[in-house]
């Protein structure tokens, strides 16, 4: 009996697996989506994977428009039959940052869902828990007909996206800070941190110049050709202020100005981008030397440069520095308001607006081809005849944006990032601005304008450039 | 129905049935966050093994688990607990690169060369466990988890300053192209046939040799082993190193054999926790190194698969882990229990 009984449940298991095995290849997951499972992934294109259907659709009246389109309306940017379809999606791969790095995945994410508002597409976030998620997560969007554009965000995907974009040469790619050149749809989006770097060298000078302090300093990662962008820069800066000041005032600077031109910027290689003690223990010393400020050049090594700061101020009882911080890539203004001065803003969230702009309005393929696959974002820079700034100093306007990319990443880690509410923030950034000088703040607008229009050529030092030379120079 | 066929049914059926709850409990868990669960596994399967493509990501996520399961497996038969498979693995890796990346030969012998250090590292980083076991009596478990992070920390050293990119500071040296795999399309390379063919070559020394059959012999009955004169200091030394090997191997796999990046990333990112999902496979598996290939495969699918269901049907990461973490655990669940009554059995 029980034998039986044992038979037929093990029947009965058989057949399911059966039916869950084979229902999975039949079995329509969304039915409005328009997959057909029989068909596979169609997307329309001849792209050599055999979804098994016809890959022009019949067209009887030979307007180039296929009949089950043909009463629909027109939307610029897509295919012609565009209006009868969903809106188009983007995807926007993350690197193993993930959401919540309140840096550069989080602004990638925003410049997404703007361009959600702006364009009508829908975004798609898929996050890398590992570096071997790149490839599988970038094929996601590739084999979903509905997807036009993919973003890879940071370097790391550089290889993964160069791999999917040539099995996929129908789908538009974007990969910001990867340098993927002569792919006729890959545009790699690159930043001018150089110049946004001279720009925050310049504003620490002249805060060194104005309370008195003998230097700046700098706490950067491992060093890679990338970071000498930043350094070269930012020592650049240092001297283009000096020579500002005396220019303007007719005298040499105060503080800052008496220290010899090769010593002024102190700065330090950590060795790393994760460990936040290292930042603390190179930034303590810069300050007790005497640094008005020290620029972050080492992501969340920010963290540390900020407890450095804050035990300062606790000792000495201040609301509001000197001595300050710079931040970096996103703006940090508001991580403690009072202490960091200006943020040195590389906008990712632009790079992926961009690239969906140009995808919705059917330029994409154009642009990479005129510039050969490269688009530079940075001061004043124009794309195609377009003006748009990758590259800038924070501003209290573009500061409660970034609050509330704060306030996200709260709900998202289930911790509390932001130092108070956003008035309390907004308040104290404020004031510290305030209570900055006028003539500060116009000297670097005026720095901007000049790098804008090319009188000011900052230096641009990075792979196969002679990093000691310029040291010898800027120290 | 013949007695033959019923046999082999009921061998099959605990499988069928582990796999029915694990995916049961799971859809309940779908379920209670309000999502369709016929959607959920429609996307993971269709996206694991629904088309070629979803093949060879699924059989590129398998590859190194086929062998670091081979690795505990292999002690399991032995009687011993051999959880070394992560620290190996990391180790084959730093021989691969140190071959591979750093070293040039003439095409073919490269690929072999490579192969073979990361393999032999694998194997001289079993030494010093195996010693400690062998001459003092150190319990593999306690001797490995530590030789674990040993091997973790030295080979991040080995990515910061010997085997660095230079220009590059988030991962070592590339493998040179005369060291890679071929790719047969999307991420799989032809290094899945070498752990194939590595992980029979382990059934048939198993199963067909008297060096074999002395292993198993020592970890289903030690008392009958000791009895018919078996070396158990020649059995620990042979469990380890073929462990090492194994895990080795698994570890060159990733560098060798897996586009895009062929090297290992500074935070270990593309290695890390392979050795210890091979206990998992290893148990799906029942122990057995041909079993290990099925177990690895759908271990693959399964990490492959998950992002299609986060995709189409919205579940999240963290629950699709979790919907994973049950279908394995229901399904090691027979080989778990059959371990515990033999290890009853042993001490009795």
């Amino acid at each position: 009996m029980s034998m039986t009984v044992g038979r037929s449940a093990l029947a009965i298991f058989v057949v399911l697996l059966i039916v869950v095995g084979v229902g999975g290849y039949y079995i329509d997951p969304d039915p409005d989506s328009g997959f057909d499972p029989e068909a596979g992934y169609d997307d329309g294109y001849d792209d050599g994977y055999d979804d098994g259907l016809a890959e022009v659709p019949p067209d009887t009246d030979g307007d180039g428009v296929p009949d089950e389109f043909d009463a629909c309306p027109t939307v610029a940017g897509l295919p012609e039959y565009g209006g009868c379809l969903k809106p188009p999606k983007i995807t926007v791969v993350s690197d193993v940052g993930g959401r919540g790095d309140l840096s550069f995945n989080d602004m990638a994410f925003k410049g997404g869902e703007e361009a959600e508002t702006d364009f009508g597409v829908e975004m798609i976030e898929i996050i890398s828990s590992t570096e071997d998620d790149y490839v599988p997560n970038l094929r996601l969007g590739a084999l979903d007909p509905d997807v036009v554009l993919i973003v890879g965000v940071g370097y790391l995907l550089t290889d993964a996206i160069i791999q999917v974009a040539t099995d996929f040469p129908d789908k538009d790619f974007a990969v910001i800070d990867g340098f993927a050149p002569g792919m006729p749809n890959v545009m790699s989006i690159l930043y001018e941190e150089h110049k946004g770097s001279a720009m925050v060298g310049a504003l620490g000078a002249l805060l060194a110049a104005e309370y008195d302090y003998p230097y700046i300093g700098g706490v950067f990662g491992i060093e890679i050709p990338v970071l000498w962008k930043f350094e070269i820069g930012y020592k650049w800066g240092v001297n283009w202020a000096m020579q500002w000041y005396e220019d303007t005032y007719g005298t040499p600077a105060p503080g800052i100005g008496a220290t010899p031109m090769k010593e002024r910027v102190l700065y330090t290689y950590t060795g790393t981008f994760s460990d936040i003690t290292k930042g603390y223990l190179a930034a303590v010393p810069m300050y007790e030397q005497g640094a008005v400020a020290v620029y972050n050049i080492a992501g969340p090594l920010g963290l540390g440069i900020n407890d450095a700061v804050n035990e300062l101020a606790e000792a000495q009882g201040l609301d509001s520095g000197p001595p300050f911080w710079i931040g970096v890539d996103a703006n940090q203004d508001w991580i403690n308001p009072g202490f960091v001065v200006a943020s040195m803003m590389k906008r990712v969230d632009r790079g992926v607006y961009l690239a969906t702009q140009l995808v919705i309005e059917g330029t994409f393929r154009d642009v990479v081809e005129e510039y050969g696959g490269i688009v530079v974002l940075g001061v004043g820079t124009e794309v195609s005849g377009v003006s748009i700034s990758g590259i800038s100093v924070s501003t209290l306007a573009d500061l409660d944006e970034f609050i509330a990319m704060g306030a996200r990443a709260e709900e998202l880690t289930g911790t509390t990032i932001l130092p108070g509410t956003p008035s309390e923030i907004r308040a104290a950034v404020e004031a510290m601005r305030n209570a900055v000088p006028d003539w500060i703040w116009d000297a670097i607008d005026e720095l901007a304008q000049e790098i804008a229009d090319g009188t000011a050529e900052v230096p641009e030092c990075s792979f196969g450039c002679d990093i000691d030379s310029y040291r010898d120079i800027y120290g | 129905m013949s007695e033959r066929l019923w046999s082999t049914l009921r061998s099959v059926a605990p499988p069928v049935v582990a796999i029915a709850v694990g995916l049961f409990v799971g859809a309940l868990l779908m379920l209670s966050f309000g999502f369709d669960p016929v959607r959920g596994y429609v996307a993971l399967f269709r996206g694991s093994y629904g088309s070629p493509e979803a093949w060879m990501e699924s059989l590129a996520f398998s590859t190194p688990l086929m062998v670091t399961a081979i690795t505990f497996a292999v002690g399991m038969s032995a009687g011993l607990f051999n959880i070394c498979a992560e620290g190996h693995m990391y180790m084959g890796a730093a021989g691969a690169i140190a071959v591979g990346g750093m070293v040039s030969l003439p095409p073919g012998l490269h690929l072999v060369a490579a192969t073979a250090a990361a393999m032999l590292v694998g194997g001289l980083w079993a030494l010093p466990a195996a010693l400690l076991k062998m001459w003092r009596g150190v319990h593999e478990v306690v001797s490995t988890i530590m030789f674990n992070w040993i091997a973790f920390w030295f080979v991040l050293y080995l990515i910061r300053f010997h085997i660095t990119d230079p220009g590059r500071a988030e991962r070592a040296t590339p493998a040179m192209i005369t060291a890679r795999y071929p790719v047969l399309g999307g991420s799989l390379t032809g290094v899945i046939f070498v752990v194939i063919a590595f992980c029979v070559a382990i059934y048939f020394l198993l199963w067909h040799t008297g060096l074999g059959y002395e292993l198993r012999l020592a970890g289903d009955n030690p008392d009958a082993a000791r009895y018919a004169g078996v070396s158990f200091r020649r059995v620990i030394l042979l469990t380890f190193l073929i462990g090492g090997l194994a895990a080795g191997l698994a570890g060159g796999s990733q560098i060798l054999g897996r586009p895009p990046s062929w090297t290992v990333y500074a935070t270990l990112g593309n290695l890390l926790n392979l050795g210890f999902q091979g206990i998992g496979v290893a148990l799906i598996g029942r122990n057995h190194p041909i079993g290990a290939i099925f177990a690895a495969v759908f271990f693959g699918g399964l990490a492959h698969g998950g992002r299609f269901m986060e995709y189409e049907v919205g579940v999240s990461a963290e629950m699709v882990g979790a919907i994973n973490g049950i279908i394995v655990i229901a399904l090691a669940l027979p080989e778990i229990l059959r371990i515990v009554k033999r290890v009853r059995a042993v001490k009795e």
